[in-house]
């Protein structure tokens, strides 16, 4: 109810709104502390840092543009990290498409579709690490099961040396590292299958859409939000795939498999240059906002925003 | 609201109250911090030194850490940028050298000099394995380098009497026994723990004066291109050049590849691994020429340590035949005290000799140490160089490539030092 207009007007603390203000705030206020602290403080350091001369005994001098130099024009390996981390990121819609194939399996009458789902799933909850040695041993030339299974299969005469291989190498990590989050997409995807409303279905049988027409006209859109989210994770997971490298091969061998996030943990903690891997980080945040944006465009425009009611 | 005298009284109590335990902080004992590598497994012995250390010096205390492998570079490095790092701390390979090139170790020379007992105390090649530009930064704590470990039973069923006498034979006595299932060689290749290979064939990395890549050279090219061909037919392991010890140690270990080359604890993961493993199946000698890399832990003192003076007490009494004797027994290890290894060998000539006469090359030939180069960079050098390497043996680029890609990076990451 608004004052009497005889009062005097309240002072802007005494305000509702103000004090709805400060109530928000206050609420927010931990954790925007914790995320200046932690996030915004560190990167505005780290993109400092990437201008400076440092290591941690001796005082910073300013380098200006050096480091962006020897990254784009003398460092061959920033080179192969970056195409390396695009490969991955290249790779993860084809592991959401086949997410998607798993998802319409199990959510369709299939017999036993339960257990498919558990099954396809737990890969999900194991320690990446855990992960990274079961593919190693799976993949290993001499002894591993997938060189004996082809083998005895015939369709090989040689082992293959998967970790071993420049050719082969990447690949390998990219089959493991899908193998390992297609759980967790498809009950992603699962969960936004089983959110579209049936009755547009029918409908659509009723005017005689085929099948492939409702997957394309129906199922895709109403899915978009779900299949935002998959991307978005698949670009995280491309960025921070780091345990899984570094169990498999350690980002060999040369760099074959060498990704950003490896190759700046190696800069930093392996080499001391962390002024040069502050660089290579400033470059790494550009990009995945870069691609964050872009699939939010693809999305609408308005992934993660709450509908107004 | 508060008025003035309120204010002024409570400025009063405040400063009166923090003032309080001043006498106490200045009363605090006097405290390091030990930071080891991967020796969690001697706990109890550990904390019975610091006991033992403490008894005869009241007041003062002793923390100690230990640290997994990959885990305490980075914790390092956090320490020293917090301004807290470890008084003393314990390394692998070059890594010391590594920190004393950025300034965080103390220059041990002096203590040394000054100490009658610790400048005898240690094998003299090994202590000069942490000299940096003329000045100490470390002292051994355990010691190991390569030696060329190799399976008699395979060694036989190929019709081979003797183990290898030179790189030819290597690659020729490899060859005989590869199979499908078998490979003949196999290295360890970390920290230059190959580089054995080149050593035998005269090539070094470096100039003496280390401001030079020296490896450029036809005889490397043709090393090069040999071990890439071995490894194309199998004779070499393709691990040699991809794993790190694990996977080297556990092939040889499941009894299918002839010789391993590695630094002498690499037997205690074999034995335990292999069942075939017996002294007389299992042959240990020198690589060909007695080259061999030493990979060993030694211990330093921060620069940034609050008592060093008590840093270097405990530091000698870790290493003093006492303490430094019960960690050797417990570990089978070799300790660079010469005094106490010495012994050492005579005990275990009686209650393991197989052991013994593994643990007794760590002392032989140590004037053929290479890969040992004493660069404060050696990681950066070992970037710019290793990559390219694997990428020849590997069968991505010719020798002569891959080495004149290998120097032009080796070259540019010197004169940046």
């Amino acid at each position: 109810m608004a004052p009497p207009s005889h009062l005097p007007a309240a002072n802007w603390w005494q305000r509702k709104r103000t004090r709805e203000i400060a109530l928000v705030v206050c609420f927010l206020m931990p954790s925007l502390t914790i995320f200046f602290l932690y996030r915004v403080l560190p990167l505005g350091w780290n993109a400092v840092l990437s201008f400076q001369h440092w290591s941690p005994l001796k005082p910073a001098r300013f380098a200006g543009l050096e480091h962006y130099e020897e990254m784009l024009f003398h460092d061959d390996v920033f080179w192969q990290s970056l195409t390396n981390t695009l490969i991955f990121i290249g790779a993860a819609p084809f592991a959401i498409m086949l997410a998607l194939a798993i998802a319409l399996l199990v959510n369709s009458d299939l017999k036993g579709a339960a257990v498919y789902r558990t099954i396809v799933f737990l890969s999900y909850p194991l320690m990446t690490v855990a992960v990274g040695i079961i593919w190693r041993w799976m993949y290993d030339e001499r002894g591993g099961i997938i060189n004996f299974a082809l083998r005895e299969l015939g369709l090989v005469t040689k082992p293959i040396p998967f970790l071993q291989s420049f050719e082969w190498a990447l690949p390998s990590v990219i089959v493991a590292e899908v193998w390992q989050v297609l759980g967790f997409y498809m009950i992603i995807l699962l969960t936004g299958l089983q959110s579209i409303p049936q009755h547009l279905y029918e409908a659509a049988s009723i005017d005689g859409a085929p099948r492939y027409a409702q997957l394309w006209r129906i199922t895709l859109p109403m899915l978009k939000p779900s299949l935002f989210l998959c991307a978005v994770i698949g670009i995280l997971n491309s960025f921070t795939s780091f345990d899984i490298v570094y169990v498999m091969t350690g980002g060999g061998p040369g760099h074959a498999t060498e990704l950003l996030i490896t190759y700046i943990y190696k800069l930093g903690f392996g080499q001391t240059k962390f002024d040069y891997a502050a660089a290579l980080t400033v470059v790494q945040f550009l990009l995945l906002l870069s691609l964050t944006y872009l699939a939010n465009r693809a999305a609408g425009g308005n992934a993660g925003s709450l509908e107004r009611r | 609201m508060f008025n003035r005298r309120q204010v002024l009284k409570s400025g009063a109590a405040i400063a009166g109250a923090s003032a309080l335990p001043m006498p106490a902080i200045a009363q605090a004992p006097k405290k390091i911090s030990l930071l080891t590598w991967n020796i969690i497994d001697t706990e109890v012995l550990i904390r019975a030194w610091i006991e033992r250390f403490k008894k005869d010096r009241p007041g003062v205390e002793v923390e100690w850490q230990d640290k997994k492998g990959p885990e305490l570079p980075a914790f390092y490095q956090t320490q020293l940028v917090a301004g807290t790092p470890p008084d003393i701390i314990n390394t692998q390979g070059a890594l010391g050298l590594e920190y004393a090139g950025q300034g965080a170790l103390l220059d041990l020379t002096p203590r040394i000099k000054a100490d009658a007992d610790m400048s005898k105390r240690f094998n003299a090649d090994y202590l000069s394995n942490w000299l940096l530009d003329g000045a100490n930064y470390m002292v051994p704590f355990y010691i190991t380098k390569t030696v060329l470990f190799y399976n008699k039973l395979l060694f036989q069923k190929a019709g081979l009497a003797e183990p290898p006498q030179n790189f030819d034979q290597i690659l020729e006595f490899a060859q005989k026994m590869t199979t499908a299932e078998q490979s003949g060689y196999l290295t360890l290749n970390f920290d230059w723990l190959y580089w054995p290979l080149y050593a035998m064939n005269g090539v070094d990395l470096l100039s003496k004066d280390l401001k030079t890549a020296t490896f450029n050279t036809p005889k490397a090219i043709e090393v090069t291109d040999r071990l890439a061909k071995a490894t194309e037919s199998g004779a070499i392991n393709k691990i040699s050049w991809t794993g790190r010890w694990v996977e080297p140690n556990g092939a040889f270990a499941a009894g299918n590849v002839g010789m391993l080359q590695a630094h002498a604890p690499a037997y205690f993961y074999v034995k335990g691994q292999g069942k075939w493993v017996t002294p007389e199946t299992l042959g240990c000698i020198h690589p060909p020429g007695n080259f061999a890399t030493p990979n060993s832990h030694g211990l330093g003192i921060s620069k940034g340590s609050k008592n060093p003076d008590l840093a270097w007490e405990f530091l000698k009494f870790m290493t003093d035949e006492a303490q430094i004797g019960e960690f050797a027994r417990l570990r089978k290890l070799v300790t660079g005290n010469t005094g106490f290894d010495a012994k050492h060998f005579v005990e275990l000539e009686k209650s393991d000799p197989f052991v013994g006469s593994i643990l007794k090359t760590q002392l032989e030939h140590t004037d053929k140490m290479v890969g040992n180069w004493r660069l404060g960079n050696d990681s950066r050098v070992k970037d710019a160089f290793w990559p390219e390497l694997q990428n020849a043996l590997l069968g991505r680029k010719d020798g002569k490539t891959a080495l004149a890609d290998a120097e032009r990076k080796v070259m540019r990451e010197l004169k940046k030092s």
